[in-house]
């Protein structure tokens, strides 16, 4: 097992440098010039060339994309110094008051390096991606726990209850609820739930996790959980069936063996294998939040900032929670293919 | 016995006395704590777009610029109550006159106006001196701060832009090299010589990004000024969750002010509100300032019904309907005792011609007749109620009300919707249907199929783009339309790669110049994004520069708005109107013209407040 992730780790490697690859060719050529939008309302040549210089995009494409890739290595910049940085770089000494984000990168700062920051709010990437995440955490995995378990119990009872009343009842309100957008959803529970009612607050977040999870965080974790349920449940169901269905799960119930044993015993632990698969699919998902949710519910998270990032070209942190998010997506599927061992003795790694 | 008994008893009261006055004690103090709490002023808003920082010289978003406003000083700023806007000393002795011909501007600060305390000063109280203001205005030219209005200074002050060229050449941007021009005459004055006259130099001074800062301070915290604003004004930055909340407190240290009520309108209902509930105070009031900003319209909207915020500036159009049936406050506003002002902002709107096009562009008859004619066909008052739903009115000129050069009696009669007059003027300059295929064509037989740029996921610029689309079916002409992202519609118009885009311009001070600067010929690849060049225009608009605002820098602007209606470079917009509503606890509310924020000049009801949430 150790072999295989080694193994595993190791081709993170390439596909890391793709994934960087494909960003860089796609923000250098398609995505238009930062300059310009960071210029200002009256430009002239004068000005776009300074900035273009200080961002660094004046520079070769291979020269910016080497910059890049010790961008994402280090989280540290050490280029594209303006004729005025050379003068004196910023004195950071032990009694600049600031935070420990700063300080980590006093030292760096020193020797003529900083921390990569947004191109629009000079704020450092490494320190938007570390504090915007714990409020996207604290929406998606409350999200993530009652979707799986609420997915699974329903679907191992409509599984069960195939072809009843109830289960059709349940795959119609099912595809209907994947029918509408979930901005309805959003705006419809804001306004009846959040104003009308009066039962949730209409947007915030505050400082304190116990405020956020049992006042803020409810209307919005609510939502998610019933948008993705009906999917999930319609998913789980075929994965339930396709199990119910197998030969030995009649040969099982011909044995004896009783009904509760039968599914919660066999058919659970089997179908939890695509199961686990689809969590896995989804799990990066939760590290970058929903910026619906984010942008209408007010939560500082990373979903949100990816899209104010994107309305400003912000390229560093558009850049920076890509490659996050790719990261996240490679050692998730690392770690879910681990647990298939766990879930299933009979899967071997090779 | 006895004896012991009476001690043991006294100790026994003192002990019961002692734990008695403990008690008293704590519940005094408690009791003051919970009444200092409830006493305090906290107000809540949201504003409608995130903020990047509060670096003065590196803004320029309104919204960070907005809450500048509250943590800098500006020399100059405007009467809260005048209307017009008028200018007034805020930590000069006086606004300046204009000398040597309007080339030179001598600012005496007043002694005694001391920055918010902070580490950088290390634990001194820093004064204001006019070498602050000097360090500021360098600031802005330093390619390190990529400053977004370094053009207010370039071309401008005598020696600054030999200063800038020097440290480019010396790889050096040494701030303790004089300049020529920006004279530091003694610890409180400082006085700038301009290359040539130019009265609007004075409006740059009421702009809450030219305002002192400490080089202490952005030395200090160089690798984060966006942070850090330090200044004399009325609030320090508390709390900055960036992109999410904004927490300004009251500056213990700030030296405070009184309404001035010399230019109140007794006419006006928010002016006698305003002195009513200012007058003879203190200010400012509110202690505690807390705002999120909320991009999304309805959680915006309905944080303030649901009295979560204490008033919503910029209402989403698409709720004045329900707070405004037909132009007056719903019942259940009514019921709550909401206020609503509503204001024309001094901005425009405009669709642009790209005048180096050679369909659209060019300034022979034949050329401004079509132009003219598409114009005529385009029925902006759809824009104005489908579009902006109402809110919103069609511009007559480049000048929006509000801004010193406006004239409410300029009638631009060439850019009404008329439908025939457009069709004649079409065909009586040979842009006819030539191949027979239902379309117009060039008079030389060329087909014409023109192209509306707009931003890309932007609803409003679609809507505008179809409307174009659709005005010009009726005429025969075929147009297609482009969504573009925004770096690169920004581009295309920088170097002319458009036909036709929409655009806006907000006011950064409150003279016409600002506006028809944006047609001026060498403003091209600047910010003439229509690249109109006509001599004589630029001539008006030179000489306009040299005076003083009056009957005959009227005369030029007038002039000027006559030759842009007549060559037609641009479809003239609309000029929005916004709504605020206020609601009834917050007292002295009024919306400025140009100033965006009103922290300074609120107080707040709190039994009131408190009152209303408790419902």
């Amino acid at each position: 097992m150790g072999a295989y992730v080694l193994r595993r780790l190791w081709q993170m490697i390439p596909t890391l440098a793709g994934v960087m690859l494909l960003i860089f060719v796609l923000f250098n050529w398609v995505g238009g010039d930062p300059a310009l939008v960071l210029a200002g309302k009256i430009t002239n040549k004068d000005q776009i060339e300074n900035i273009r210089k200080q961002l660094g995009v004046d520079q070769p494409a291979y020269v910016q994309l080497g910059y890049f890739a010790f961008e994402v290595a280090t989280g540290f910049t050490c280029t594209w110094k303006s004729y005025t940085d050379k003068a004196e770089p910023p004195k950071l000494d032990a009694k600049t008051p600031g935070s420990a984000a700063d300080s980590a990168t006093k030292a760096k700062a020193n020797s003529g390096c900083q921390a990569v920051r947004s191109w629009a709010t000079n704020e450092e990437v490494p320190k938007i991606l570390t504090t915007r995440i714990t409020p996207t955490l604290t929406i998606m995995i409350p999200v993530l726990i009652l979707e799986t378990l609420l997915g699974v119990i329903l679907a191992i009872g409509v599984a069960y209850a195939r072809g009843t009343l109830t289960d059709r009842m349940i795959m119609m309100i099912c595809t209907v609820a994947m029918s509408v957008s979930f901005l309805v959803y959003i705006i419809v529970a804001q306004y009846i739930f959040g104003f009308q009612l009066g039962w949730f607050p209409v947007q915030g977040w505050s400082d304190s996790f116990w405020k956020n999870i049992t006042y803020y965080a409810p209307l919005p974790i609510a939502l998610a959980v019933f948008v993705g349920l009906a999917p999930a449940l319609r998913l789980y169901r075929s994965f339930f069936l396709d199990e119910i269905n197998n030969e030995y799960v009649r040969t099982a119930r011909a044995k004896g063996v009783p009904e509760k044993t039968v599914m919660m015993k066999h058919v659970l632990r089997n179908a939890m294998i695509p199961i686990l698969t689809n969590i896995g699919i989804a799990l990066p998902g939760i590290f970058v939040g929903s910026f619906l949710l984010e942008t209408f519910f007010s939560i500082p998270g990373l979903g949100r900032e990816i899209l104010v990032a994107v309305n400003r070209s912000d390229f560093p942190v558009i850049k920076a929670a890509t490659v996050y998010l790719a990261m996240v997506t490679m050692i998730i599927n690392l770690l879910v293919d681990v647990l298939y061992k766990a879930v299933d003795p009979r899967v071997t790694f090779k | 016995m006895g004896n012991m008994h009476r001690m043991i008893l006294q100790k026994l009261n003192i002990a019961v006395m002692a734990r008695v006055a403990i008690a008293l004690f704590l519940a005094t103090v408690l009791a003051q704590h919970v009444a200092v709490a409830a006493e305090k002023k906290v107000l809540k808003i949201a504003f409608r777009a995130a903020e990047t920082g509060f670096d003065p010289q590196r803004i320029e978003d309104r919204y960070s610029v907005g809450i500048c406003e509250n943590f800098f000083d500006s020399l100059l700023t405007y009467d809260w109550l005048a209307l017009p806007v008028k200018l007034v000393p805020q930590i000069v002795d006086k606004v300046p006159e204009g000398e040597e011909g309007g080339t030179r501007f001598t600012f005496h600060l007043k002694p005694g106006i001391f920055f918010a305390d902070d580490p950088a000063f290390n634990g001194k109280r820093r004064e204001l001196v006019a070498k602050d203001m000097e360090y500021a205005i360098k600031r802005f030219r330093d390619p390190v701060n990529r400053s977004p209005y370094s053009w207010l200074f370039e071309d401008k002050i005598v020696g600054f832009d030999e200063f800038v060229d020097a440290a480019k050449k010396n790889d050096k941007y040494d701030y303790d090299k004089p300049i020529e021009g920006i004279q530091v005459l003694d610890k409180y004055t400082i006085s700038f010589k301009l290359r040539a006259p130019d009265y609007n130099f004075l409006y740059f001074f009421a702009m809450p990004i030219v305002v002192p800062v400490a080089r202490e301070v952005i030395e200090t915290y160089a690798a984060d000024t966006m942070a850090h604003p330090v200044g004399t004004g009325p609030y320090i930055l508390k709390e900055w969750v960036r992109r999410s909340k904004i927490v300004l407190e009251r500056n213990p240290g700030y030296r405070g002010h009184v309404l001035n009520t010399q230019y109140a309108n007794p006419d006006d209902p928010w002016d006698n509100d305003a002195v009513k509930a200012l007058t003879g105070k203190r200010l400012p009031l509110i202690d505690r300032i807390e705002i999120s900003p909320i991009e999304e319209e309805q959680p915006r909207f309905l944080a303030f019904m649901n009295r979560e915020h204490d008033y919503i500036e910029e209402t989403p159009f698409a709720f004045i309907s329900q707070l405004l049936p037909l132009g007056k406050l719903a019942p259940a506003m009514l019921k709550r005792q909401v206020r609503v002002q509503r204001t024309e902002e001094p901005e425009i709107t405009w669709d642009a011609f790209n005048m180096d096009d050679p369909i659209v562009g060019g300034y022979k008859p034949e050329n401004v007749a079509f132009r003219r004619a598409l114009i005529l066909a385009h029925d902006r008052s759809q824009e104005v109620n489908i579009i902006r739903r109402g809110q919103a009115s069609a511009t007559m000129s480049p000048i929006p009300p509000g801004v010193v050069g406006y004239d409410p009696n300029f009638k631009a009669e060439d850019q009404e919707y008329n439908l025939p007059r457009a069709k004649a003027l079409l065909d009586m300059f040979g842009y006819v249907d030539k191949d027979g295929d239902g379309w117009r064509d060039m008079p030389d037989g060329r087909p014409i199929i023109l192209q509306f740029k707009y931003r890309a996921n932007e609803q409003e610029g679609r809507q505008i783009a179809e409307l174009w689309v659709k005005c010009m079916s009726a005429i025969g002409i075929r147009m297609t339309t482009v969504a573009v992202q925004f770096a690169d519609l920004l581009k295309d118009r920088k170097v002319g790669k458009f036909q036709m885009s929409n655009l806006a311009w907000i006011a950064d001070y409150p003279d016409g110049q600002n506006f028809l600067q944006l047609l001026y010929g060498p403003n091209t690849n600047i910010s003439n994004d229509a690249r109109f060049k006509l001599p004589e225009y630029d001539r008006l608009y030179s000489a306009a520069l040299k005076l003083p605002d009056g009957p005959e820098r009227s005369k030029l602007y007038r002039e000027m708005n006559r030759l842009i209606v007549a060559y037609a470079p641009w479809r003239l917009g609309v000029n929005r109107t916004f709504s605020q509503f206020i609601n009834p606890w917050v007292l002295g509310y009024k919306k400025h013209p140009i100033l965006y924020t009103a922290f300074k000049y609120l107080d707040i009801d709190v039994p009131a407040q408190q009152a209303s949430l408790e419902q």
